[in-house]
């Protein structure tokens, strides 16, 4: 409960509920940047990125590798929808590479076709940068 | 005495089927249980997706994506067809197979072009018997199909759409509609519709399932959003991202359904596997009776020929 002194965060993927727990903080990646949710934060609703979510609870501090989704802010918690949520050593480098690799091939000839290049080419920019 | 001897020979590997049919049985009520389980799992995902297609829609966005638009001009339709890539599930395949090959032969009337795609190797083959040409075919999912492997099918569908290559996509799976009711369909994915959407003007018009997702989420109690970047920018994520989810639970859909139509196929096969052994044992006693009869009555003659 983001009222009382922790966030209650939870991360859904298409497939099921991947984290449901609370914490002191919450750090995710927005699609410009990094937002860092508190308890109390006031309610919005955000377009996440592709990168690193950061769950502070105590001292101890688990990452995630977040796959673009968004962010739901509301005075009773924090939801996360994220296509996928993966540890670390999770990622198959090799695998983004191939991605990054047809990423690069599409052809941008229209607005959409533009943003659909941008996008495939960050989000496997992304997974290259936090693979292991 | 030959006929005693098959009788039992056939009685015994009827024994044989029975005692596998029913461990298929089985293994499918597992499987069926998994995917079940997996297919509530995914309803989540679902309803906080419509939450915040709510909070949006009351936020006064205006809604328009790529994906919501209709061409004008429909010059190529796709289709998907999912099937299992395993038979002895009954009329499972059949259904399917049979419902995309009527919804084909009906666009062949008036479009030419458009790429079928099939998943499954009972369709595959199904197709390839019809003359069809299948574009790309999928045999990696089973009874557990994973979201990513959907996913790039779905960002395919999409580039394909937004790029203007297919002007309307269509799915043929089976709906899962209770554990005791699955049905053969071929429905229209794209231009994307199942976007329940209230209009400002019309805030009750809404779905079950988003009454329901907006009385026990977060916006019941009218909270002003910040949005970030701006609402119509997490509109145009949230699209794709609920086509995803869309043909995502297609898929889920289709793999309980299999599992279904095995459960009951293995199921009846069991019955009446226990059926014939019954009226072949029947036979085979009938048959020994009639031996030990007839011996008898041998060595009877044979003993009133000596006396």
């Amino acid at each position: 409960m983001s009222t009382n002194d922790k966030v209650h965060c939870v991360v859904v993927t298409p497939e099921k509920t991947e984290l449901d727990t609370t914490c002191d903080m919450l750090v995710l990646p927005l699609f410009d940047g990094e937002l860092a949710i508190q308890p109390g934060r006031a309610p919005m609703v955000g377009r996440l990125g592709f990168g690193m979510m950061r769950v502070r609870d105590g001292s101890t501090v688990t990452e995630w590798f977040v796959d673009g989704g968004f962010v739901q802010v509301t005075r009773q918690g924090v939801n996360v929808l994220t296509d996928r949520l993966l540890k670390a050593e999770q990622i198959d480098r090799k695998e983004a590479e191939e991605d990054l690799n047809r990423a690069m091939l599409i052809k941008a000839s229209s607005p959409e076709s533009l943003a659909l290049k941008e996008r495939s080419v960050t989000q496997a920019q992304a997974k290259i940068r936090l693979a292991k | 005495m030959a006929n005693i001897r098959q009788l039992d020979k056939r009685r015994k590997s009827v024994k044989n089927i029975r005692k596998i049919t029913r461990t298929m049985e089985l293994i499918s009520t597992g499987r069926f249980k998994k995917a079940m389980d997996r297919a509530s799992a995914a309803t989540d995902y679902t309803k906080r997706i419509t939450a915040i297609v709510q909070d949006l829609a009351k936020s006064g966005t205006e809604v328009s994506h790529p994906l919501l638009v209709q061409h004008d001009k429909i010059d190529s339709i796709d289709m998907l067809v999912l099937t299992a890539n395993r038979g002895l599930c009954g009329g499972y395949n059949g259904s399917v197979v049979r419902a995309a090959i009527a919804r084909r032969a009906e666009i062949k009337q008036q479009i030419e072009s458009g790429e079928i795609s099939v998943s499954g190797k009972r369709g595959i083959s199904a197709m390839r018997y019809a003359g069809i040409p299948i574009e790309k075919s999928y045999t990696e999912f089973d009874d557990k199909p994973s979201f990513s492997a959907v996913a790039r099918i779905a960002d395919d569908l999409i580039e394909r759409y937004i790029t203007g290559k297919v002007d309307r996509v269509d799915v043929a799976y089976t709906r899962f509609v209770s554990s005791s009711k699955q049905v053969a369909i071929v429905e229209t994915l794209l231009p994307f519709s199942s976007l329940e959407l209230p209009t400002a003007s019309t805030p009750t018009a809404s779905t079950p399932g988003s009454v329901e997702a907006s009385s026990d989420g977060a916006s019941g109690n009218k909270e002003d959003y910040e949005f970030l970047p701006s609402a119509s920018a997490i509109l145009e994520e949230v699209v794709p991202a609920s086509f995803r989810a869309r043909l995502f639970k297609c898929f889920l859909d289709a793999a309980v359904s299999e599992q279904i139509a095995r459960m009951v196929a293995m199921k009846s096969a069991t019955e009446n596997a226990g059926d014939i052994i019954k009226s072949l044992s029947r036979r085979y006693n009938r048959a020994r009776q009639s031996k030990i009869t007839q011996e008898i009555m041998e060595i009877i003659g044979g003993v009133e020929a000596l006396g």
